[in-house]
């Protein structure tokens, strides 16, 4: 009986590989198209997706390529049309997971024609890459809400600056401090030359 | 003229290039002095590229101790300093802001050299080797782009690499075919792939330094012996010591530069500019990203060439090429006014390219 559990479980597996590989993988292009137009800046798929050409496909991130295990996380994140369900699809990042679990598959879906809304429906003070812009902005921005790296300069500078500031600080003294010790290290030795020229001067006359 | 005389000759020329005589203490150090005027300013723009150059010798040497020149490891490599190395980020951002840093003071201090008539006799030999240097800073700029072998990277140099191509059209008979020859050289393989990266890199660590730290050491030399040029065409009223006051300042401005390229490292990822697709791992099989293009540095080129024929901004670019390694000879009995204000022009163009550069050619194309 026991042993007939795992090819249950391997057929069960296997059937839903083959049901989901036939179901259109949902990647939702209007958001995209509203990210590029209103900010200007270039995305991909790899703003809300595991892979940067979306869900379709067999490369890691992508529906060819789930395990089982992976299929069944998959599935549920698909049937999550409520928000506040813990979601951990595979072949979406932490942003789109983020989507789903704040909004719920049902929103989502009928905010594809209105796509600025999700700017409006997002927690507004979430920020999962920690770079001190909130996902909402770096949404309108164009800018990766799960790059560090990736942001507008200006917003960029204003928290990283406010973040590093003792380390500027210090840096700071250090150099003027560096810089005051070489100053005074040069005009030594400057004098000490000029009273060497005096002393041979004298020795002359 | 006999054998003789030709060496001697070359012998006079060379000794008043090259006046060894001035290689004490007291010439270099005890009196020498730096004219003081309005155009001041510009001595100080050599040594803040040499300051850059140093800090993109020590960041790059930093970098080597994690980065993997193959296409299948090298932009994980670059990942793995980022993300993973202390300290990593700054490094890689130093080096980064630095380029960019060196290249612009590279340029401004050229530009100033030839608006103060620096290259006037005896120093036309410091001027080419300027030029020379200038060149061998973009070269270094163009084969450190590859590196990181992501989206961005690895497009635009298959565009810089076929604009090389190109020239060949334009070149009468059995030299219609060195551009290709170079270029595949240059390339090392069909495409753009791992031999390409090997050259690139051993160009970048290697062979361009060496030939950057030769030439900024006749540079230099020539520089020393000679002094600061007058710079003005009324002889200056006032003069410093370069020992200690002047060398005093510039060391200041060193420390204030460094605190400028510290602060931007820290705080301004330099991706930041750009589309975060862009910066992907490149893919051979993928389709090219929307916005692909040069470093800033190579727009007076690059958007020019988007417009115009080819040939059109061959032809340019070569005779700029040429009046700048001729200059000493071309601009000989010129006065520094008009100098001033073909330095003014050039400065103009690079700015207006360089910042509304992509504007200019959307207005145009669209």
């Amino acid at each position: 009986m026991n042993r007939k559990i795992p090819h249950i479980c391997s057929f069960a597996a296997g059937l839903s590989i083959l049901v989901l590989s036939q179901m259109p993988a949902c990647a939702y292009p209007d958001f995209q198209t509203f990210i590029t137009k209103s900010s200007g800046r270039p995305v991909n798929c790899a703003f809300c997706h595991a892979h940067s050409d979306g869900p379709d496909g067999a490369a890691p991130g992508q529906i060819g390529r789930l395990t089982p295990a992976a299929l069944e996380r998959l599935g549920r994140a698909r049937a999550a049309f409520e928000p506040g369900v813990d979601v951990d699809s595979p072949i979406l990042n932490a942003f789109g997971n983020h989507i789903i679990k704040s909004l719920g598959k049902r929103k989502f879906l009928e905010i594809r024609t209105a796509p600025e809304q999700l700017a409006v429906l997002l927690p507004q003070d979430s920020d999962l890459d920690a770079d001190g812009i909130p996902d909402v902005q770096e949404y309108r921005d164009g800018t990766h809400p799960l790059n560090r790296n990736d942001g507008r300069p200006l917003l960029l500078l204003k928290h990283n600056f406010q973040k590093n500031l003792a380390s500027i600080l210090l840096t700071m003294a250090a150099t003027a401090a560096g810089l005051f010790g070489l100053r005074h290290l040069l005009l030594g030795f400057a004098q000490a030359m000029q009273l060497e020229e005096a002393t041979e001067e004298k020795e002359e006359i | 003229m006999n054998l003789r005389e030709i060496v001697q000759k070359i012998e006079a020329y060379l000794a008043e290039r090259f006046p060894t005589g001035k290689l004490n203490y007291a010439s270099l150090v005890e009196h020498k002095l730096v004219p003081v005027h309005k155009l001041s300013w510009a001595y100080y723009l050599g040594g803040l590229a040499l300051f850059f150059f140093l800090i993109q010798l020590g960041t790059g040497l930093l970098l080597l101790f994690y980065y993997q020149p193959t296409v299948s490891d090298a932009h994980a490599s670059i990942e793995y300093i980022t993300e993973h190395v202390p300290g990593g980020a700054l490094v890689r951002n130093l080096h980064a802001w630095g380029s960019s840093a060196m290249i612009a003071a590279v340029i401004v201090h050229l530009l100033t050299a030839f608006a103060m008539k620096a290259f006037a006799r005896p120093r036309e030999l410091t001027w080419l080797t300027g030029v020379c240097l200038l060149g061998l800073t973009f070269a270094l700029g163009f084969t450190g782009y590859l590196l990181p072998w992501h989206q961005i990277a690895v497009n635009a140099t298959k565009i810089g690499l076929q604009s090389i191509e190109q020239i060949g059209q334009y070149l009468p008979g059995r030299m219609a075919a060195w551009p290709s020859v170079i270029k595949e050289t240059i390339q090392g393989e069909p495409s753009v792939g791992q031999a390409t990266l090997s050259r690139f890199f051993a160009l970048h660590v290697i062979v361009l330094p060496l030939c950057m730290a030769a030439l900024l050491g006749l540079h230099l030399f020539s520089v020393q012996v000679h002094g600061m040029s007058q710079g003005v065409d009324e002889p200056p009223r006032r003069y410093e010591k370069f020992f200690p006051i002047f060398l005093i300042k510039d060391l200041s401005l060193w420390g204030i530069a460094f605190l400028a390229l510290f602060i931007a490292a820290l705080c301004i990822p330099f991706e930041s500019f750009y589309a975060y697709p862009l910066f992907e791992p490149f893919n051979p099989k993928g389709s090219t990203p929307d916005g692909i293009k040069p470093e800033w540095y190579f727009y007076f080129l690059y958007y020019p060439l988007e417009l115009l024929p080819f040939w059109v901004v061959l032809l340019v670019s070569t005779a700029a090429v040429v009046v700048l390694l001729l200059a000493p000879w071309i601009f000989k009995n010129t006065s520094r006014r008009t100098l001033r204000l073909l330095a003014a022009v050039a400065s103009l163009y690079l700015f207006v390219m360089t910042v509304f550069g992509e504007k200019i050619y959307q207005l145009f194309k669209h």
